[in-house]
């Protein structure tokens, strides 16, 4: 069994994120040893940076209730446009 | 604003690319939106200097622009240069006139590289220049090249910081299902400015990149160890041996075979970047046919990410602000290293890293 890649970098301020075996969970631990877990890594960036004031838990994305319309993809010039441009005849 | 970070060194050329003995001669790029010129002194030394005579603007770099000794001339009027970027003769009078200056530029030659300083000159010193050195070394063979790449640097940082599109981009010549399936690590280093990214797969396939280069039948395990030093330095440690071959605990590593591939993402323009690519080996030395296929194989596996990502950019240049993106854990590299050069290209050069060279496997 290959170890788990260890701790390569070795600063006083080195953050580290692992991906747990076996499943979609983020562990990010800070510097200052507080560690979380997440399902998102933005979310979980965004509770590293809050260092030193690291709030208790990080906001799962699943929990925000805003209810997500996608949005088209606008094209504004004609060489950005889907497939290629030809006449059908 | 622009998205280029100033106060940095950049990989400019490979060192073999500016002529030098008989065959100097006046070598032109762009490199971070500036026209430069490099060209070699007669004792071989690298000089930078703008691409632009002061007088009617014509490119230093275009002939019949050429050396005489150590100064340019310039291939329409004759204005002459030299090293220090001083005009020291004009035609048809004596007096030069005192504006008559061309900016020059920091430079080092190491590593293979030739890299230049963008910003400000008297940041040059205080910032080092990160180091690949397998690239020069005994005990290595590198292969190299650069494509261009019509797309901005950070789609290139994007893509090299996630391997998961190894799997499907590279498909049958790098990648294999393992590398998307496996989880990564990601730490970061605030003060040396240092992200990596490892992923280690116990039993993978070995795809035709590793296979016929190392000659390993069967299964493999692979390690992927990315050193990325914003804003232009990749460094991927690969390591590949026979299914449960592993170094020794005394960090000797004979069953193993190393690669290290290396990135210099230099940006040309705003939109457009000189992917510059090395790969260094360290066993089959002498063998000039893994030389000729790492490098056939290599360029192919930059070629294809120079199509997705120029197809990108298309996309990417005209689009409205505002389009979110969608991040999973795969990007979690990637955020790093966005994070920070975003903050480099807002602060300059005022950070300096503690430790910017390339770190001991």
């Amino acid at each position: 069994m290959t170890p788990t890649p260890t701790r390569v970098l070795d600063g006083d301020r080195v953050t580290r994120v692992a991906w747990l075996p076996g499943n979609d969970r983020l562990v990010g631990e800070c510097s200052c040893g507080a560690t979380a877990e997440a399902g998102d890594p933005i979310h979980l960036q965004d509770w590293l940076l809050a260092h030193p004031d690291h709030p208790a838990t990080v906001v799962e994305p699943d929990q925000e209730t805003v209810e997500h319309v996608p949005p088209p993809h606008r094209v504004l010039h004609p060489w950005q446009a889907a497939g290629e441009r030809r006449a059908v005849t | 604003m622009t998205s280029i970070v100033r106060d940095q060194w950049y990989v400019a050329a490979y060192g073999r690319e500016i002529g030098s003995g008989p065959d100097r001669e006046v070598f032109g790029r762009t490199i971070c939106g500036e026209s430069i010129l490099f060209w070699r002194r007669e004792d071989g030394v690298v000089t930078a200097m703008s691409d632009r005579c002061v007088h009617r603007r014509f490119p230093l770099s275009e002939k019949p622009s050429h050396l005489v000794g150590d100064t340019v001339v310039c291939g329409y009027h004759g204005f002459t240069y030299g090293a220090d970027g001083t005009c020291v003769a004009v035609p048809g009078q004596t007096r030069v006139p005192r504006t008559a200056r061309l900016k020059t530029y920091p430079v080092v030659e190491q590593d293979g590289f030739v890299w230049v300083f963008i910003g400000a000159d008297e940041k040059a010193q205080s910032v080092p220049v990160p180091r690949a050195p397998w690239l020069d070394q005994e005990g290595y063979t590198t292969v190299s090249g650069m494509e261009p790449l019509a797309a901005r640097a950070s789609l290139l940082v994007d893509n090299l910081m996630d391997l998961s599109h190894e799997t499907y981009l590279h498909g049958g010549y790098i990648g294999t299902p393992e590398v998307a399936n496996t989880p990564i690590t990601t730490e970061v280093d605030e003060d040396a400015q240092v992200v990596y990214v490892s992923r280690h797969m116990d039993d993978a396939d070995c795809p035709p990149f590793y296979a016929n280069s190392t000659g390993i039948q069967g299964r493999i395990v692979r390690w992927q160890d990315i050193e990325f030093h914003p804003p232009c330095l990749y460094l991927l440690h690969s390591r590949v041996a026979p299914v449960g071959v592993l170094p020794a605990e005394d960090g000797t590593d004979p069953g193993g075979f190393h690669v290290e591939v290396v990135y210099a993402i230099t940006p040309e323009t705003e939109h457009s970047t000189h992917d510059f690519w090395a790969v260094a080996r360290d066993f089959a030395l002498d063998d000039q046919g893994v030389s000729d296929y790492l490098a056939e194989s290599n360029r192919t596996v930059v070629l294809q990410d120079v199509h997705a990502l120029d197809a990108l950019e298309r996309v990417l240049a005209g689009e409205p602000d505002g389009y979110q993106e969608l991040s999973i854990n795969i990007d979690t590299g990637g955020l790093a290293a966005r994070r920070i050069i975003a903050a480099q290209a807002a602060a300059g050069a005022e950070r300096v890293p503690d430790s910017p060279a390339a770190l001991s496997r």
